[in-house]
């Protein structure tokens, strides 16, 4: 249990920083489809 | 070890991210720029494609008017090869024509080559002939003058003669009638007689009322206007003569009181008697 509660590491921050720069790409390519007519309703 | 492991594959994760991260920011960051190029090169695609519309829609009209062209000239062609055989035809026919033209003509050119030496021998058998001919022309002259003269002379020569046989039969008739006379009287005819003299006459002047030629054309015989009253005897002699031209003299044969018959004497004629002309004893 105590090692449940252990501080986070510098490796979960570099997950967040990872789940942040997939998200930053997403809307990257979202704003890149929008601009030829994409539409997320398919 | 999963704790080494697990460390691994979240750098890897991290280094992903980042990469689709800067990834998807370029695509974002040049897509408009590829839009623009890609609209561009749609519109070109467009126009081109409208172009080769019309490029192909010309062509087809072209196409066809070249066919229709192709076959009027394929048309023209067969009846230009037509009358070109035609024609050949008629060169070759022409060509014939020509030889035998030429043939003719060699033959026409030997044949007036011959009439030219023949010609040329008639000129100078023409000129010869001609030549000929105004020396006999020469000679016919001559010869009519000649004639002309030999004419004049028998005709003066026949004048004469016919003068002595009238002079002698007038002669033989006045023998006669004397011997008659000189018989009748006992007188010897063979003594010498004087006739008379013919008295002197004055001078008389008169006209020639007409002039002809007697029956036998050997003399010609003037018919005057001055007779025996005016003292014209017979065997007188008178002078005819019209202005300062002396024409002849006449011997008086017949006598009326106011006219005389006289014959003209030939040798001393010097041109022909006209009505009108003077006659006078003496000039």
């Amino acid at each position: 249990m105590s090692q449940q509660n252990s501080d986070p590491t510098i490796y979960d921050g570099l997950m967040f920083v990872s789940l942040g720069a997939v998200i930053i790409g997403i809307v990257f390519l979202v704003l890149s489809l929008n601009g030829y007519g994409w539409s997320s309703g398919g | 070890m999963n704790n080494v492991v697990g460390k691994i594959l979240i750098v890897l994760q991290l280094v992903f991210s980042l990469c689709f991260m800067c990834f998807a920011g370029a695509a974002y960051t040049f897509h408009e720029g590829w839009k623009n190029r890609a609209t561009t090169a749609e519109d070109k695609l467009k126009n081109t494609n409208l172009q080769l519309t019309e490029a192909q829609t010309a062509r087809q009209q072209l196409e066809e008017k070249l066919t229709a062209d192709v076959k009027t000239q394929t048309e023209r062609a067969v009846m230009a090869e037509a009358k070109v055989t035609g024609l050949d035809t008629s060169l070759a026919q022409a060509l014939g024509n020509l030889a035998n033209a030429e043939q003719q003509r060699d033959k026409h050119l030997a044949d007036l080559a011959i009439a030219q030496q023949e010609a040329q021998a008639r000129i100078s058998e023409t000129t010869d002939a001609r030549s000929e001919n105004l020396r006999l022309n020469d000679r016919v002259v001559d010869g009519i003058s000649v004639r002309r003269t030999l004419e004049d002379q028998v005709l003066e020569l026949q004048g004469q003669n016919n003068e002595a046989v009238r002079r002698e039969q007038a002669n033989i008739e006045k023998l006669e009638r004397l011997r008659g006379v000189l018989s009748k009287n006992n007188i010897d005819w063979e003594e010498a007689l004087k006739g008379p003299v013919l008295p002197v006459s004055e001078k008389v002047n008169g006209v020639v009322r007409a002039a002809r030629k007697n029956e036998s054309r050997s003399a010609e015989l003037v018919e005057i206007s001055v007779g025996s009253d005016d003292g014209i005897s017979k065997s007188m002699r008178l002078t005819i003569y019209r202005g300062a031209k002396y024409v002849c003299q006449i011997e008086v044969t017949e006598v009326y009181p106011d006219v005389a018959v006289g014959r003209v004497i030939e040798e001393t004629r010097n041109g022909t008697i006209e009505r009108g002309d003077n006659v006078t004893t003496k000039l």
